[in-house]
């Protein structure tokens, strides 16, 4: 606006009025479907759970849902399930895509082909990706205790066995965000100017000594991504243990988002599943937080 | 690039490259264990999958399995449903993304920065957080599935395309994407447009929207995936066997045939191979996709 400062003084103004009109009415549609369908909606989570909603009717009942959620057991159970979820990815999902980036990004040939193979699993729905596994993890009749079987082993209970469930869930999301992460990794080592290891190189370090001071401290704000959004994703997990074992054996795979889809849609309890959903809500919430101070830190 | 040349004898990088082939590959068997024997049961008859009778591989190409699983579920209806979703949604979203994202990059109003954190904020919000209030409001739908104007009687938006469509034509993360794409154009392109008498929807139009094939390539790869895959959302707003859409009917199948896992295969295979296919001929935009979408910095 500044730089052509001549002509009618009147036309200019009128042109960026114009301008802050158009602004607003350039992005009206998507506030409007963002209004209705998500900024209502999270007030409204957080009003319906005050009351008894069940479809039908609801009175206020105060806090009694978040006083009944933290003494439901399954509730309870679920986050901790959650935790467990967490705990099992967190290493393998930081680890394995960072072995494959430094693979992937080494002058090889066939590299492209590499990385769509790795990156193949990401782009099947949960639906079907759970579906396939269903198979392999099928005790009787899987694939996986089928191998197991060829070299003498004993069967494992993968997905009927309540110690071993949420670790079958686990290994199942870890095949599948691999190449995914992959590829973050990778265009953060592609990031890295090379006049770093050249200097390196002349300085006599190694090949380790350079992994460790250049590779991995430029690495942070990819790696930090990774962890944070590995959190957040443990605490939306459904659709693989909707699928897969249906939150059992005996709750032992039940996530807080399973729990609000059960305790919702299911048993009609949607004041009470309101409440579970604030709790999800708050922890992503401080999650993201988390996130926005250490990624600000770590750029600037 | 060439930092590997100080690290001297030529034998010690044949020896790196053996070894990290040996790796790739040894990955690549893991990745590719599940889908090769998602594939090669498909093609196998109900004998070879049973407990007595198990092979490893099939005699020969049988598509039983196929036939089988086409029948059991309305499958034409299911990808139609999916297809016509995933298409509106994709155009829908991608217009409105980049309109806001344009306006958001270029124009100046007020409260701009705050309208826009506000929208980001939505990124992060998961669906199962604010499903429920989401469901009460498709089913109030004024004037819709038999409701009456004050969004009581009927079953509103519930169970029709609407409700699978409406809510993903805003996305917080096109837009984001679509302002930072714009972000990095000359300035001086808009003063020029502006001078010959283009209003600003028009430099958007006729200047913008040309220029942004590849940010619109990606977000249509981004969209279309998560589109297509989307199982929550069909999942709790529809009901209708005439409403299911490709995810729904392979879930549903699951149930029906525990034992009949070549049929459940075969399913698998053919209702992800539309998305494999769009993977493999747009691959670069995926990769494209990630390291705009994944990484904000």
């Amino acid at each position: 606006m500044t730089a052509s400062a001549a002509p009618t003084r009147v036309k200019k103004k009128k042109k960026s009025l114009t301008d802050s009109r158009l602004g607003y009415l350039m992005i009206l549609p998507n506030y409007i479907i963002y209004t209705v369908f998500t900024l209502i909606p999270i007030c409204w989570t957080i009003v319906m759970s005050f009351t008894n909603y069940n479809l039908k009717s609801y009175e206020f009942v105060g806090i009694q849902n978040y006083i009944d959620i933290f003494h439901d057991e399954i509730f309870l159970k679920s986050i901790w399930n959650t935790v467990y979820y967490f705990l099992l990815t967190i290493i393998p999902t930081m680890v394995l895509p960072l072995l494959l980036a430094l693979l992937l990004n080494r002058k090889i040939r066939g590299r492209g082909f590499f990385r769509s193979l790795f990156y193949l699993p990401n782009i099947l729905s949960m639906v079907a990706v759970s579906m396939a596994w269903s198979y392999l993890y099928n005790t009787q009749a899987g694939i996986l205790n089928k191998m197991l079987a060829a070299i003498g082993l004993a069967p494992v209970p993968w997905v009927t066995d309540t110690k071993w469930a949420m670790i079958s869930v686990a290994i199942m999301a870890v095949w599948q965000s691999l190449g995914y992460n992959a590829v973050l990794y990778l265009s953060g080592l592609q990031g890295i100017p090379d006049y770093l290891y050249e200097a390196a190189t002349i300085d006599g370090a190694n090949g380790v000594q350079q992994f460790f001071n250049i590779t991995i401290p430029s690495l942070r704000p990819t790696t930090f991504f990774i962890f944070v959004m590995a959190c957040i994703h443990s605490f939306e997990v459904f659709g693989q243990v909707y699928i897969l074992t249906q939150g059992g054996p005996l709750n032992s795979t039940t996530t807080i988002a399973h729990q609000v889809y059960l305790n919702g849609f299911e048993y009609y309890k949607m004041g009470y599943a309101s409440a579970e959903a604030v709790i999800l809500l708050l922890i992503i919430l401080v999650l993201t937080m988390v996130n926005m101070k250490g990624g600000n830190t770590d750029v600037d | 690039m060439s930092t590997k040349s100080s690290m001297g004898l030529r034998a010690q990088k044949t020896f790196n490259n053996v070894l990290t082939y040996f790796f790739l590959i040894l990955l690549a068997v893991i990745i590719l264990v599940p889908i090769f024997f998602v594939i090669v049961t498909a093609f196998k008859t109900d004998a070879e999958i049973s407990f007595q009778n198990f092979q490893w591989l099939p005699h020969s190409l049988n598509f039983d399995a196929f036939k089988n699983a086409w029948e059991l579920v309305n499958w034409p209806r299911a990808f139609a449903n999916s297809l016509l979703i995933t298409v509106i949604v994709v155009v829908g979203s991608l217009f409105f993304n980049s309109l806001a994202g344009y306006a958001f990059a270029r124009l100046e109003f007020k409260g701009k920065e705050v309208l826009f954190i506000i929208l980001l904020m939505g990124m992060m919000v998961p669906a199962q957080s604010i499903i429920i209030p989401q469901f009460i409001i498709m089913r109030s739908m004024p004037l819709a599935g038999g409701n009456n104007i004050f969004g009581a009687g009927g079953t509103g938006f519930l169970d029709s395309y609407a409700s699978l469509i409406l809510p993903f034509l805003s996305g917080p993360m096109g837009i984001f994407l679509c302002r930072q794409f714009y972000s990095t154009f000359p300035k001086s392109l808009d003063e020029a447009a502006k001078i010959d008498g283009c209003n600003s929807f028009k430099i958007y139009y006729s200047i913008y929207i040309p220029m942004s094939t590849t940010i619109l390539a990606t977000l249509t790869i981004l969209k279309t995936v998560a589109t297509w895959n989307d199982f929550f959302y069909p999942l709790i707003m529809t009901t209708s066997e005439a409403m299911k859409t490709v995810q729904l009917g392979l879930q549903t199948f699951k149930g029906s045939t525990t034992t009949h896992y070549n049929w459940l295969m075969a399913a698998t295979l053919f209702t992800s191979l539309p998305i494999v296919i769009v993977y493999l001929c747009a691959q670069k935009y995926f990769v494209a996709g990630i390291a705009t979408s994944g990484m904000k910095n």
